[in-house]
């Protein structure tokens, strides 16, 4: 074992170096006193011997230093010299190693916390058993149900009939789960409680999904095949966390009777507490419910619709298997499945059944639907973090250069007295790379607080639900990350200085001179602050136009209220209503909340704003029908009387819903201006018949008017859209979806609070188990549509004002060596007769002219980010001329402030004094 | 002793210093004092260079070292070829001759 023995050896001169050297010493001088005495024997005196002997054979001193630096642990030890020398070197400039430290810490702290988040989100896997051999059906997320016999692109959700045919047929999967794509909620009370049910998130699974994930509950036992059969007693397992938070880890939760959505179910077991399900959502599920109790929980039940496909699919390939080929076998089995529902099938699905296929996909990470959504501006912040990074480095690296400027007399000594060049360029390598260790160590603890705050921003939660389970506590990778980003740090701010350190003549820098007029050595610190002013105004202009394209929408007129407006959601469905129950149910609710003290108004609707709502096609009385290629769509809502002044939407024309629209009255609709443009050019929609289906065009009649507004999204104002009256609907019609009204809109009087105790308590005065999903204000639900643009924006203006402050730094640094070094030139200008002014203009001329560089240079590069950011901005033109002047102009005037000072502090300079620092 | 003494040829050296173990065990002095010799004077060793190869040649298994008393009853480092230090040398030397062979083949062509 020589590679061992070399180790050991090794080892032993590092650890037991006395002993090693006093061996070595002693072999030596045998060696030497050997040689001399066979000189004596010659006839030569011992002194002569000895001298002869050293001539010949060389010093012992030098013999000793050649031997010692033979093995690889004489280059631990200078490195370890290094390190020792490079730490106490720093000691003795705290100032600058703190503010090194400091701004190291910023850059990488800032990289390292996006990276966190980008590891969660876009690289990490489920925390479940041995995640690679996972795969799932589908190459994009798609939500939440698709009909009938084909499927656009590729096959990626099933219904139970195409899920059991596929689990049954393929060979390669040792489990294939299925669970649907839709997040649900579900309403959860304990039976035999007066509280009222609360919502939470949940989700159906089949009977093998803990198995095929390898999941062992925490407490009690895991759902099971047996569990998942229609006639099995309905079973539910629990999160850990709500076991946790909301029943205080109490072990008597397990094997107790619970009522969800009105039925009751026994709790089996608790998931351990990492788990969170199929896929990274903002509210991972708390109840898992096995697939066959749905029809028992929902009234309109989807499991046993063979042609409704409404499932997601992992399955865990056996060991060893090909995912290929599985697939390939999938593929068949479709073709099969489908041919034998061929009777079934439109002629629309019989003509697309070639091209029907499916997709197998690394399943890991479960279901990527965050993933696709997050990716875009995840990259964008990837990206300006990494400008701040680069922009710290310029900075260091200038101070470095600096430091090794001020080094080079010693430098020159070292070199002039024969050290070896790599020794030389190691020494200021070693410096830098401890500096941004440091700086690592530093950025580590700004990333943990830097993620949590971004997090909170990122992430909205609501109450009593489980928040994103992303933790900003530093994993292992993102250490690993952070370790890696500080050495390249570290080498690319520390190569630069030194390698300047190399190239110094001994001659010149011994002669001790520090005069100067040119300003040699200097060009790459000029080079560094023109990148740095090109970076600053990249990230400056970016960051002013994110902003400005938030503002916009956050000012755009919503065409509603947002102030004093409260929504409750609940979903009767999921409390066993049928639909007619609903009209009394909807009465009592409106009575109930209306009559808290406080309270001005409340109305009810399908869907408040922003975000969902209905389509349905548009057939107008006495227009000639759609053709197959007109878009005849519209929006709607189902709501209650008065909801348009609930929301604050003013009717400009005619009348909104009211108490008059009674079951048996004529059937109204309350159009918007954009409907009324749309459909009826220039006629006056008021009176006019339209319908939803071809054949009943007349079965609303508008009455009125209402202004266009922006129900749907907030960056653009909602197409043709229009309102029906809730009390006129056809509550015959069992179980159609439209029927089950979700959001209660509450006004309030101006100044009144309402709590939301006060609202579930009316809610539970109505019906205990009604399931209260969410209250949050109209403004805070609003405001989640925006949250991504928020934190974009206030991200890169925090990265953009870092960067500016920096920059500044740099051409105050820059700019103070240079005029420290050019005293003595300037204190002969001013003897000569130089004014102050002509010193201030000298020194503001050339910081100016290296600004004036970065902007020209910038100013291409910041229009090419505004082309990447161009998705970003909601419609804002990326090419805006005032936006990119203005970080111009900013970026000068800091410019200016940074350079004036020590200008100002050079004109002030005595002639006498500059010269006698010579 | 010659007027002209030269650098070991690069390489041989080890070779040499396993050479000169096998015959009997030595301390560095004594090395440098055979190799001398079995040249003629023609390869005189510098301290550095010997010592330097014996710690490689010792990191590698190929010798081993052991304190003891010399005939003049100095202590001095004895170094003793191990079995693999024998196997070395035996390929090295080969190696060697083979090389040697052509090498003077080639000069001698004419």
């Amino acid at each position: 074992m020589p590679f061992l023995r070399n180790i050991t050896s090794g080892l032993r001169s590092l650890f037991r170096k006395e002993q090693v050297d006093r061996e070595l010493d002693e072999e030596l001088r045998a060696y030497q006193e050997m040689a001399a005495e066979e000189k004596m024997k010659q006839g030569m005196s011992p002194k002569d011997a000895l001298r002869a002997v050293r001539l010949e054979r060389g010093s012992l001193e030098i013999t000793k230093e050649v031997v010692r630096s033979g093995g690889w642990e004489s280059f631990v030890e200078t490195c370890w010299q290094d390190l020792r020398y490079a730490q106490r070197r720093l000691r003795m400039a705290p100032t600058f190693t703190i503010a090194t430290v400091l701004t190291l810490g910023l850059g990488i702290g800032a990289t390292t916390s996006i990276f966190t988040l980008v590891h969660a989100v876009l690289l990490k896997s489920l925390p479940v058993a041995n995640p690679g051999e996972l795969y799932r059906l589908g190459k994009e997320s798609r939500c939440c149900y698709q009909g009938g016999y084909s499927q656009e692109k590729e096959f990626s959700l099933v219904s139970y009939d195409l899920y059991k045919y596929l689990r049954d047929t393929t060979k390669g999967f040792s489990e294939l789960a299925a669970f649907p794509s839709l997040e649900m909620v579900f309403g959860l009370r304990r039976a035999g409680t007066s509280e009222a049910a609360q919502g939470y998130p949940g989700e159906f699974v089949s009977g093998n999904y803990f198995s095929m994930f390898g999941i062992r509950t925490y407490a009690g036992r895991a759902l099971t095949d047996a569990d998942d059969h229609s006639n099995a007693p309905p079973v539910v397992v629990m999160s850990y966390r709500l076991w946790q938070q909301k029943y205080g880890s109490d072990p008597s939760v397990i094997g107790s009777v619970f009522d969800i959505d009105g039925k009751p179910f026994t709790v089996v077991g608790i998931t351990p507490p990492g788990f969170f399900g199929d896929s990274l959502r903002s509210s991972p599920p708390d109840l898992f419910l096995s697939l066959n109790t749905e029809p028992y929980v929902e009234s309109d039940a989807d499991l046993n619709k063979v042609d409704t496909h409404w499932l997601e699919l992992i399955g865990r390939i056996q060991p060893g298997a090909n995912p290929a080929s599985i697939e390939a076998e999938m593929r068949v089995e479709l073709k099969q499945w489908l041919r034998s529902h061929w009777s079934d099938m439109s002629a629309n699905d019989r003509a697309r059944f070639p091209e029907q296929t499916l997709y197998l996909t690394p399943g890991g990470a479960g279901i990527t639907t965050m993933r696709e959504q997050y990716e875009h501006w995840l990259l964008i912040l990837m990206m300006v973090s990494g400008f701040v990074l680069l922009i710290v480095c310029a900075n260091v690296a200038n101070l470095m250069l600096v430091r090794g400027m001020e080094r080079r007399r010693q430098t020159s000594l070292s070199i002039a007295l024969g050290a070896q060049t790599s020794r030389i360029l190691r020494q200021p390598l070693t410096e830098s790379i401890l500096l941004s260790l440091f700086g690592g160590a530093a950025g580590v603890a700004i990333a943990f607080a830097c993620t949590r705050l971004i997090l909170r921003f990122a992430f909205p939660t609501f109450a009593g639900f489980a928040s994103v389970p992303i933790s900003a506590s530093p994993s292992m990778p993102v250490m690993l990350f952070a370790l890696v980003v500080s050495l390249l740090t570290g080498v690319a701010f520390g190569v630069g200085p030194a390698w300047m350190a190399t190239r110094v003549d001994p001659i010149e820098a011994l002669h001790g001179s520090s005069r100067s007029t040119a300003r040699e050595g200097s060009l790459p610190r000029k080079t560094l602050v023109v990148v740095q002013a090109a970076l600053s105004l990249v990230l400056l202009s970016a960051a002013a136009l994110l902003t400005a394209a938030l503002q916009r929408l956050e000012n755009n007129d919503l065409g509603f209220a947002q102030d004093r407006r409260i929504v409750a959601s609940m979903d009767p469905r999921l409390a066993g209503y049928r639909s007619d129950q609903l009209p009394t149910l909807y009465r009592r609710i409106h009575d109930s909340i209306a009559s808290i003290p406080g309270v001005s108004s409340v109305a009810l609707c399908q869907y408040s704003p922003v975000g969902y709502g209905w389509g349905a096609g548009v057939w107008v009385d006495g227009h000639p029908a759609p053709g197959p290629t007109d878009d005849n769509s519209a929006a709607w809502d189902r709501v209650s009387a008065g909801y348009l002044d609930v929301i604050g939407t003013p009717v400009v024309r005619g009348r909104g819903i009211t108490e008059e629209d009674a079951p048996s009255s004529r059937k109204v609709a309350v159009i918007n201006e954009a409907f009324a443009r749309e459909f009826f050019q220039n006629e006056d929609p008021i009176g006019k018949h339209f319908g939803t289906e071809a054949d009943n065009s007349r079965k609303y009649e508008v009455v009125g008017i209402a202004k266009d507004a922006r129900y749907l999204i907030v960056d653009k104002p909602d197409g043709a859209f229009f309102f029906l009256a809730e009390a006129q609907a056809d509550y015959s019609q069992t179980n159609l979806g439209s029927l089950f009204l979700h959001d209660i809109v509450i006004r309030t009087r101006p100044g009144a609070s309402l709590s939301d105790a006060q609202v579930r308590q009316a809610m539970a005065s109505v019906d205990p188990s009604l399931p209260i999903i969410s209250i949050r204000t109209l403004k805070d639900k609003v405001a989640t549509q925006l949250t991504q643009q928020q934190l974009i924006a206030r991200l890169t203006s925090l990265f953009g004002v870092l960067s500016l402050v920096l920059a500044s730094i740099g051409l105050y640094g820059i700019t103070a060596y240079n005029v420290g070094r050019r005293a003595g030139e300037i204190g002969v200008r001013m003897a000569l007769g130089a004014s102050r002014g002509q010193v201030v203009r000298l020194v503001l001329r050339g910081a100016f002219l290296l600004i004036a560089i970065g902007l020209t240079l910038g100013i291409p590069l910041s229009l090419a980010t505004s082309r990447a950011l161009s998705s970003q901005l909601y419609g804002l033109n990326p090419y805006n001329p005032v936006i990119l002047l203005l970080a111009v102009i900013v970026l000068a005037v800091f410019g200016l402030v940074a350079t004036l000072v020590p200008a100002l502090r050079a004109s002030s300079i005595s002639p006498a004094r500059a010269l006698r620092t010579e | 002793m010659p007027d002209k003494s030269s650098d070991v040829v690069q390489g041989t050296l080890d070779m040499l210093v396993l050479k000169t173990l096998a015959l009997e065990p030595m301390h560095g002095y004594g090395i440098s004092v055979r190799i001398e010799q079995m040249s003629k004077g023609v390869f005189r060793l510098n301290a550095g260079s010997l010592f330097l190869a014996i710690q490689r040649l010792q990191r590698d298994g190929l010798i081993d070292g052991e304190w003891k008393a010399t005939e003049n009853n100095r202590r001095a480092r004895y170094y003793v070829l191990t079995k693999k230090g024998r196997q070395r040398l035996n390929s090295e030397a080969r190696e060697w001759g083979r090389q040697a062979a052509a090498i003077a083949r080639i000069l001698e062509a004419s």
